[in-house]
């Protein structure tokens, strides 16, 4: 009797309190208010007037070069400004995607930033406010005029975040991206195969390649990133940079369209023909290239992120190639631009910031780039490696993608849930646990409710 | 002084002691009848702390999967609408799916076993040498999840003792990546929680054989009985007690993954691995899906509250 | 119980040790695995349980100074000692009242206990982060410690009253007719023969927070505050295949909870069990 009175009280109680707390809904005025991001203050190049300070840095340059590259520019900017200590923070890609937002958010944000483009990470960031605009620093420092301006858009979204590659500009980036086909030239030439250069050819030289006894593409996937590369590049050789630009900027188009599922195609088959390395969902993207690497592949599927460690391994049997449509002459291919360098609002020091982003991205970092072995967003005008060295291949991709347009943005950026779709579902498409057309029709039930919610 | 006087060689019932007697008695209506409000002021550093870290939040969660919110601006009302796409959603879905799929590998597997090894050595309990094995059966419960998630990806992996196992006995053409494989990267998950709890229910299951009135099972022996009659009529029902604790904690355990399969597959390959609390953080902090992952983790607790006091009822009635 | 008392035939005496040689190789296999490999140098082939060429401490040394360990360690250290400290004190506390004292609502607030004994983390840390983050208070001690403690007083609390449950009234009584007041009682007479069971809950309580995975990937995203768990979590995605490096770093990361518990076996094994088994 007394018991059931006291449960009942409890429970009244407990009742009470969740009424209480309904009353309040989640979110809405903790946030900063976009509007008031933009900044009142005037800029400035000084950092000594700046005092003591210690900057943090959060990057993604875990990678061989550019890690070589970001410790020594950080070491000279030091050098230079004594009265800053920069506290450097490196995560890996997939580390870095799950604790930014966090980071972002909290009582002592970083200082700097390298925030992924698109609409998952930069444009989630630019809606919650909170990185600050970087248009007046751009100005300052002639950003504007020393970036072609289609490396400048991706970096751009509108205050509310809704609108990609137009607004405030929120980053610059360091290094130039091509996701392209790495090979070995020696295991080519003794089959008496040229490098490829359409997609056709490409996958003409698989089966020869394969008979030989050697495994014609090291893939590994366990890491989930590479698929959406593989798919990338494949499906812009097949549909075009207009056709897929249009689709992840969600202009036009869907992704059942035939390319896109040609492309699925392809991939599929490459699997079942034991063109991929067995396992691969299993085989990390590292064990991979490492296979590559000692000469057990002919072709590793990868980004010019990994120029420094192909170089240091395969030396000068290693090219670099980028694929395009059959009976094009010119590359069509996944690319862009490193992750931007972003300020965020929560940031004391955006003058100090400003002058470390614009130290690491001009052209004297350009040629620290390039002697460790990356590329430069801006290459130096002088940067002219010999013809027939990965180098050379590198900087000539990258020449002919710019004349011709042909970067087509990360598939991932398309929605907020695209990375998680797109890499599990190539992850099912490999190991035949999807058709092409299931697997496209997974990434436009994605996609199109994320269309008809913005 | 007073101390003597209430010693047991105090006086008749009207002595201290008998006092103190009655006082007890009494003293229940001086403990129980009433009531001691300063006891509020002990209880209270402890339940503001947890009510404001653990309650409130609780309560909260359940708010939260009312609405759709990104965690970042305003949010939205939507009723039950998250419910509904969970049991909608193909992914969410199976991600309770795979959650009872590690219930029998944790769980099930473990328990079964232990009771299996108990009845084949129950007549050897207290033997010399015991803690040497406790220790050892228990140890994986002691290192931190983490570092037995990184210690599995090696052996996971192509080169790693799994593989060296099977070649070692021939089937080396079984032999692959096991985390990345669509069909064995859930029970690979599955087989490092069965290591994990085999261990534990050993342990618990002989310590309570130990327990049992060595007369009970003479009695049984002269009495004809097979082992097998031995085991299910003297040594199960004696088990209850632990059988019952071990399922709790490893169905408890199985449900809540979520450490093993952030280091080991993050939810792949594909989405052959996800699991609801994996989900639920995912969904909370990644995608910015923050009242789906509410919804998540409600329908998760819940169902732990269900599975344990399910559970609960195996329990002896005078363990109270 | 007197073991002479059952007879026991040979046969039976092999089978049990052979069956339990067995199952505790199984279980320390993989651990001893990580030991060797921790010690592997890079240049051998990795991942395999295989003894190395030869033995290679560097891989410590590089997991320490590369992997940040000293700092992870010393922040897991900070944060599992006041986790202890202040759950032992509060537990004790209210342990003390539910036990012995009598007042509205006991068996009510002490259900609610238990049911936050069941709470997975995932119930309540979502709107905790948002709280906390509101409060200005991630990325700090303090939102590591305070939840923690509080998970930890749900276990805590029960083990305390069921301790304090079964001490002998009459000493109590005694004490209280000399005129010693609930405080001194608490302190002065129950505390000290309690302390051994009060070890086995702070043990637990230990290993829990240390090994904590889950609440400092939410709460804390600076460098200088993480924990060991979460280091090595990074550290591997970093060094996805370099096994013996993650191994090393990994030994560095278990170490402190396994050696307490090699020194404390029975405390750590005889806690976890009686602990859920006794409702």
């Amino acid at each position: 009797m007394r018991r059931s009175q006291q449960l009942a009280g409890s429970l009244a109680l407990a009742c009470a309190l969740a009424l209480a707390t309904t009353a309040c809904a989640p979110g809405g005025s903790t946030t900063s208010d976009p509007a008031a991001s933009s900044t009142a203050a005037p800029v400035s190049k000084d950092v000594a007037a700046a005092g003591d300070v210690t900057l943090t840095v959060w990057d993604q340059n875990t990678d061989g070069g550019i890690d070589d590259a970001q410790a020594k520019l950080n070491a000279a900017f030091e050098a230079k400004y004594p009265n800053v200590k920069i506290t450097r923070v490196s995560r890996s890609f997939a580390d870095l995607k799950t604790t930014l937002k966090l980071a972002l958010t909290s009582k002592t944000p970083p200082d700097v930033v390298q925030a992924n483009q698109g609409y998952p990470d930069m444009g989630s960031f630019v809606s919650g406010g909170l990185l600050r605009p970087e248009d007046d620093y751009a100005k300052l420092y002639g950003w504007d005029g020393y970036y072609p301006k289609q490396l400048l858009d991706l970096n751009r979204f509108t205050p509310d975040g809704k609108d990609w590659q137009s607004g405030n500009l929120y980053g610059v980036s360091q290094t130039g991206e091509i996701v392209g086909v790495y090979y070995n030239r020696k295991v080519l030439s003794d089959l008496g195969i040229a490098a490829p250069k359409t997609i056709g050819e490409f996958e003409a030289s698989l089966p020869k390649i394969k008979a030989s006894g050697l495994l014609p593409i090291a893939y590994g996937d366990v890491e989930k990133s590479p698929g959406i590369h593989i798919y990338g590049i494949t499906q812009a050789a097949v549909a075009g940079s207009q056709a897929v630009e249009d689709l992840v900027t969600a202009k036009s188009g869907a992704w059942t369209d035939a390319p896109s599922v040609t492309a699925a195609q392809k991939i599929q088959g490459w699997a079942q023909q034991g063109y991929l390395t067995q396992g691969a969902n299993g085989i990390s993207r590292d064990d991979a290239l490492a296979d590559f690497d000692a000469g057990k592949a002919a072709y590793h599927i990868d980004g010019t992120w990994q120029l420094a460690t192909v170089s240091k391994g395969l030396g000068a049997d290693a090219g670099f190639l980028a694929l395009g449509p059959d009976g094009s002459s010119t590359p069509v291919t996944t690319g862009g631009e490193g992750l931007a360098w972003a300020i965020t609002t929560g940031s004391k020091h955006p003058d100090v910031a400003a002058a470390y982003i614009d130290f690491i991205t001009n052209a004297e970092a350009a040629q620290v780039l390039v002697d460790t072995g990356n590329l430069p967003a801006v290459p130096p005008a002088d940067w002219a490696p010999k013809s027939g060295t990965l180098e050379g291949d590198v900087a000539e991709q990258w020449k002919a993608v710019g004349a011709s347009s042909g970067l087509v943005p990360y598939l991932d950026y398309a929605t907020p849930t695209f990375y998680d779709t797109m890499s599990a579902g190539v992850q099912q498409l490999t190991a035949g646990k999807l058709t092409p057309e299931e697997f496209t029709a997974q990434l436009q039930k994605d996609y199109g409710s994320f269309v008809s919610s913005r | 002084m007073a101390t003597q006087v209430t010693g047991p060689q105090a006086g008749g019932p009207q002595g201290r002691l008998g006092r103190a007697r009655a006082g007890r008695t009494s003293g229940r209506s001086r403990q129980g009848g009433r009531p001691q409000y300063k006891a509020y002021l002990y209880i209270a550093p402890a339940f503001v702390l947890f009510a404001v870290f653990l309650g409130v939040p609780a309560l909260q969660t359940a708010q939260y999967s009312l609405y759709r919110w990104n965690g970042l601006g305003a949010s939205t009302w939507v009723g039950l609408q998250n419910y509904a796409d969970l049991v909608r959603d193909a992914t969410l879905r199976s991600s309770f799916g795979h959650a009872a799929v590690l219930v029998l590998f944790y769980s099930a597997v473990p328990v079964l076993l232990a009771l299996v090894l108990t009845a084949l050595i129950s007549r050897g309990a207290g033997l010399p040498g015991m803690s040497v094995f406790r220790t050892l059966l228990f140890l994986p419960q002691v290192v931190a999840s983490v570092v037995v998630a990184t210690t599995w990806v090696a052996i996971y992996s192509p080169d790693g003792l799994s593989n060296q196992l099977l070649r070692l006995v021939g089937l080396g053409s079984l032999t692959r990546a096991w985390l990345g494989d669509f069909g064995t990267a859930l029970p690979a998950v599955g087989l490092i929680g069965t290591w994990l709890g085999t261990g534990l229910c050993l342990v618990l299951f002989l310590s309570g054989v130990a327990n049992i009135a060595p007369e009970l099972l003479e009695a049984a022996r002269m009495d004809g009985a097979g082992a097998v009659a031995e085991f299910t009529s003297i040594v199960l029902p004696a088990l209850r007690g632990q059988i019952a604790v071990a399922l709790t904690l490893t169905v408890v355990a199985a449900l809540k993954t979520f450490d093993l399969v952030y280091i080991t597959t993050r939810g792949g390959p594909g989405t052959s691995t996800t699991l609801p609390a994996f989900e639920a953080y995912n969904r909370a902090f990644n995608t910015g899906q923050v009242g789906s992952a509410a919804s998540v983790a409600v329908v998760l607790t819940a169902l732990i509250l269900v599975v344990t006091a399910l559970i609960q009822r195996i329990q002896p009635d005078e363990v109270a | 119980m007197s073991a002479g008392s059952l007879r026991r035939r040979p046969a039976e005496v092999t089978l049990t040790y052979l069956v339990l040689a067995v199952f505790s190789l199984v279980a320390v296999v993989p651990l001893v695995g990580v030991l060797l490999s921790a010690v592997t140098p890079a240049g051998d082939p990795q991942g395999g349980f295989r003894l190395p060429s030869r033995v290679e401490l560097g891989n410590f040394a590089e997991a320490w100074s590369r992997g940040h360990f000293s700092s992870y360690l010393r922040s897991s250290l900070l944060v599992t000692v006041s986790v202890v400290v202040l759950t032992a004190l509060l537990a004790t506390l209210a342990g003390y009242a539910f036990a012995r004292m009598q007042f509205p609502g006991r068996n009510a607030l002490f259900l609610l206990l238990l049911a936050g004994l069941l709470l997975p983390a995932e119930a309540f840390v979502i709107p905790l982060y948002y709280n906390l983050r509101t409060a200005g208070l991630t990325d700090t001690y303090a939102a590591l410690i305070l939840p923690q403690t509080a998970q930890s007083l749900a276990f805590g609390i029960f083990w305390m009253r069921n301790q304090f449950r079964t001490f002998p009234g009459e000493i109590m009584e005694a004490a209280r007719l000399d005129g010693a007041s609930d405080w001194r009682l608490l302190w002065r007479i129950v505390v000290p023969p309690s302390v051994p069971a009060m070890t086995t809950m702070c043990l637990l309580v230990a290993m829990w927070t240390w090994n904590e995975f889950l609440l400092p990937l939410i709460m804390v995203s600076g460098e200088n505050l993480r924990t060991a768990p979460l280091g090595l979590a990074f550290f591997q995605g970093q060094h996805v295949t370099e096994y013996s490096l993650l191994a090393a770093a990994g030994s560095i990361v278990a170490f402190p909870i396994v050696l307490l518990y090699l020194l404390l076996q029975r405390r750590f094994i005889s806690g976890m069990l009686n602990g859920v088994g006794s409702r």
